[in-house]
C-alpha cells in the first residue's frame, strides 16, 4: 500500500469514527471496541505512512513509543474519560485524536522494534488485561459508566472476554504452523 | 536427535539451586514444627500454626516451581539462546513475590493457606487485615508474572528453533510424519507443553487472583465462590504438576551420561506429553470432589483423567528408565542414586493419588491426612530427590567416583526418613486423622510423634545434601 493510500485510508476510518459517533457511542460495546480500534487504525495507518520523519535513537526497541501508547490507552479507558467523550465534543475529539496518534502511531512506530519477548509479553498483558475487564465489568455491582446502563455494561464485560479469546486464538494458532526448515535457518543465522 | 549447541547458564542456575537449598531447609522446619505441635512434644499458639501452615505451603509450591524452572532453564539453555535477563528478572520477581509473601504472613498475620480460597483472605475473623491479605496475593502475582516471562522467552525460542509447537511437540512423529532421528530432544519435549499448560494456568491463576484483590479492596465485587474455586485449581494444580514435569527433564537429560544411551524421543514419548498437556489441564476437577455443587460431569471426568494421566507420562518415563537402567551398567553415584530415587518417588506417590482421585474414595479421605502423605510423596521423594541429584551432577567434577561414604549416609537418612514421614501421613489417614488441625486430639499424638522424628531426618539428609553441594561448589571455585 503506498502512503498515500495509507493516509487516505487512515483519514477515511478517523472520519467515520467521528462522524458516526452518535452510532459508535450509544453502547458501551461498540464504543470500546469499534470505534476504539478504528481510531486505532486510522492512527497507525497515517502515523505509519509518516514513519521515516520520527526515525532515530530516541525509540530505541520501541520502547518510548509503546510505553506511549499503553498510557494514553490506559487514560481512555478510565470510566471517567469514557464518559466525558460521551458528553463533550472537545473531549471526543482529543480522545480520537489522541487514540489515534498516541496509541495507533505508538504501537506503528514502536511493534515492529520490539523485541519478540516484550511482544509476546504484552500480547500476554492484552489477552490478561481484557480477562481483567471482563470479570470487572460484568460483575460490577454498579454503573461505572454514568452513560451506560448496567445491563450494556455486562454486555461489554462478555464482549471484553470474547475479544481475549479471540485474540488468544489468532495469537497462538499460527504457532503451530511455523515451517521447520524456515525457522531453523532463522535460528541458524 | 538434535545435539546440544549452546553453553547453558550455569552460574545462575547454580546460585538458585543453594536458595533451593535453604528454603527447602527452612520450610521443612517449619513443617517439623506443625507436626511436632500436633504430637503435644511442643506447644505454639494456633494462629501462629496456621501461619507457618501457610507458609510452608506457599514456600513449598514455589520452590518446587522454582526447582522445575531451574532445572528446565539450565537444560533447555543447552538447545537453543535464551536470554540470560530473563532468568534474572524471573528470580528478582520470585524473591520479590517471596518477601510479600513472608511479610504479609508473618507481619501482616495472613493465614488463609496457600490456597487462598475464596472468601477466606478477605474473612479472616479478625486474625489478618484486608492489607495483608492482598500483600500476600500480590506476592503470588509477582511469583506469577516471572514464571509467565520465563516460559514465554522458553516457549519463543523453541517454537523458533524447532518449527513450531507443532514441531517441538513431536507433532509429525505422532501422526506418522517425521522420523524418531529428526524429533526433538526429549527434554524439549517436556519443556515445550510443560511451558504450554504452565502458561494456562498462571493466566488463569492471574485472573483469580486479581479478582480476589478487587474483592479485597472493595467488597461489593463478588465473585462466585465455586467459579472462583475451579480457577484456584485449575492454577493449583497445573503449577504443581508443572514443577514436576520441568523437574523430571533433569532425568532426561542427565541419566542417558551414567547408561551411556541417550533418552529417545520415541513416538510413544511424544504422544504421552502431547496427552499430558491436555489431561493436567482438565484433571483439576477431582480436587472438588466433595463440592456437591459441581456439574457431575465435571466429578466423573476428574476421576477418569486421575485414572488416565498416570498411565502415558509416568508409566512411559519409569519404564523407560528401568529399560535404560537394564541396558547395560550404570554408574552409580549420588546424582543417579537420587534422580532414580525421584521417578521412584514420583511413580509411588501417584497410586495414593489416583486412590483418592476416585469419588467414593474421596468422599472419606480429603480431608484426612491421606492427602498430604501422597503429595509429600511424589513432592518430597520425587521433586526434591531430583533437585539434590540435579545439584550433584552440577558440581560432579568436585566429586570423587562413585557413592562415597557420606554419600551413602545422606541416601540413607533422606530415603528412610522420607519414607517413613510419608507413610505416617499415609497411615494417619487411614485411621480418619484430620489435616490442616493444629490441635489433635491426644489419641493421634503417637502418630505425629513417630511422623517428627522421620521428619528430622530428612532434614538432616537434606541438610548433608546442601553441605555437598555448597562443598563441590567451593572446591570447584578453588580449582
Amino acid at each position: 500500500m503506498s502512503r498515500a493510500t495509507q493516509i487516505l485510508a487512515g483519514a477515511g476510518l478517523l472520519a467515520l469514527a467521528l462522524l458516526a459517533r452518535g452510532w459508535f457511542e450509544a453502547t458501551p460495546a461498540r464504543h470500546m471496541l469499534l470505534q476504539y480500534p478504528l481510531l486505532i487504525a486510522a492512527g497507525a495507518l497515517i502515523v505509519g505512512a509518516l514513519a521515516h520523519f520520527y526515525a532515530g535513537a530516541w525509540n530505541r526497541g520501541g520502547v518510548a513509543s509503546l510505553l506511549t501508547a499503553m498510557f494514553a490507552m490506559a487514560f481512555w479507558m478510565l470510566p471517567r474519560m469514557v464518559d466525558a467523550s460521551v458528553a463533550a465534543l472537545p473531549v471526543d475529539i482529543a480522545k480520537a485524536a489522541s487514540l489515534a496518534v498516541l496509541v495507533g502511531g505508538g504501537l506503528r512506530l514502536g511493534w515492529p522494534h520490539a523485541h519478540p519477548l516484550l511482544q509476546a509479553v504484552l500480547k500476554a498483558k492484552a489477552v490478561s488485561m481484557l480477562g481483567i475487564l471482563a470479570f470487572l465489568y460484568t460483575h460490577a455491582p454498579e454503573r461505572l459508566c454514568n452513560a451506560y446502563l448496567l445491563d450494556d455494561q455486562q454486555r461489554l464485560g462478555e464482549m471484553f472476554l470474547l475479544a481475549a479469546l479471540v485474540l488468544a486464538a489468532l495469537w497462538i494458532v499460527p504457532l503451530f504452523g511455523l515451517s521447520p526448515h524456515a525457522s531453523r535457518t532463522r535460528t541458524e543465522t | 536427535m538434535a545435539e546440544a549447541k549452546f553453553a547453558p547458564q550455569a552460574a545462575a542456575v547454580k546460585f538458585t539451586m543453594i536458595l533451593v537449598g535453604i528454603v527447602l531447609i527452612l520450610m521443612m522446619t517449619f513443617g517439623l514444627i506443625m507436626r511436632l505441635n500436633q504430637s503435644g512434644m511442643i506447644e505454639i499458639d494456633s494462629a501462629l500454626f496456621y501461619q507457618i501452615l501457610t507458609a510452608h505451603g506457599a514456600g513449598m509450591v514455589g520452590t518446587a516451581g522454582l526447582i522445575g524452572a531451574a532445572i528446565m532453564w539450565y537444560f533447555m539453555g543447552r538447545y537453543v539462546p535464551l536470554v540470560s535477563a530473563v532468568y534474572i528478572i524471573f528470580l528478582g520477581l520470585f524473591l520479590l513475590g517471596v518477601v510479600l509473601i513472608l511479610g504479609a504472613i508473618f507481619v501482616g498475620g495472613y493465614a488463609g493457606a496457600w490456597t487462598f480460597l475464596y472468601p477466606l483472605p478477605a474473612m479472616s475473623g479478625g486474625l489478618w487485615s484486608g492489607g495483608a491479605a492482598a500483600i500476600f496475593l500480590s506476592g503470588y502475582i509477582a511469583i506469577g508474572v516471572g514464571f509467565l516471562l520465563m516460559h514465554l522467552e522458553v516457549g519463543r525460542q523453541l517454537i523458533r528453533a524447532y518449527g513450531g509447537i507443532g514441531g517441538a511437540l513431536a507433532l509429525p512423529l505422532i501422526f506418522g510424519k517425521g522420523k524418531p532421528e529428526d524429533a526433538p530432544p526429549a527434554s524439549v519435549i517436556a519443556a515445550m507443553a510443560s511451558s504450554i499448560f504452565n502458561v494456562v494456568g498462571i493466566v488463569v491463576g492471574a485472573a483469580v487472583l486479581v479478582a480476589s484483590i478487587v474483592n479485597l479492596l472493595e467488597p461489593s465485587f463478588g465473585v462466585d465462590a465455586l467459579f472462583a474455586k475451579n480457577m484456584i485449581y485449575i492454577f493449583g494444580h497445573i503449577f504443581i504438576n508443572a514443577a514436576i514435569y520441568m523437574a523430571v527433564i533433569a532425568v532426561y537429560e542427565i541419566v542417558p551420561e551414567y547408561t551411556g544411551i541417550p533418552w529417545k524421543s520415541s513416538r510413544v514419548f511424544a504422544l504421552s506429553w502431547s496427552f499430558i498437556l491436555i489431561f493436567v489441564i482438565i484433571i483439576y476437577p477431582h480436587h472438588l470432589l466433595q463440592d456437591v455443587a459441581m456439574p457431575p460431569w465435571m466429578l466423573v471426568m476428574g476421576q477418569i483423567i486421575s485414572y488416565l494421566s498416570g498411565i502415558p507420562l509416568l508409566a512411559v518415563t519409569a519404564f523407560s528408565l528401568l529399560v535404560y537402567l537394564r541396558a547395560g551398567p550404570v554408574r552409580w553415584d549420588l546424582a543417579s542414586s537420587l534422580l532414580v530415587l525421584g521417578v521412584a518417588g514420583w511413580t509411588i506417590g501417584a497410586v495414593p493419588a489416583v486412590l483418592d482421585g476416585m469419588i467414593v474414595v474421596n468422599r472419606v479421605m480429603h480431608n484426612t491426612q491421606w492427602v498430604p502423605g501422597h503429595f509429600h510423596i511424589y513432592l518430597l521423594l520425587g521433586v526434591v530427590a531430583m533437585a539434590f541429584g540435579f545439584m550433584a551432577w552440577l558440581v560432579r567434577d568436585a566429586r570423587t567416583e562413585g557413592l562415597s561414604g557420606l554419600d551413602q549416609l545422606g541416601v540413607g537418612v533422606f530415603l528412610v526418613g522420607g519414607a517413613g514421614f510419608t507413610l505416617m501421613f499415609l497411615i494417619s489417614g487411614a485411621m480418619s486423622i484430620p489435616r490442616r488441625w493444629a490441635v489433635h486430639a491426644p489419641e493421634w499424638g503417637l502418630q505425629a510423634f513417630i511422623a517428627s522424628g522421620f521428619a528430622f531426618m530428612t532434614i538432616l539428609g537434606v541438610l548433608l545434601f546442601l553441605l555437598l553441594y555448597l562443598g563441590g561448589l567451593m572446591s570447584r571455585k578453588k580449582a
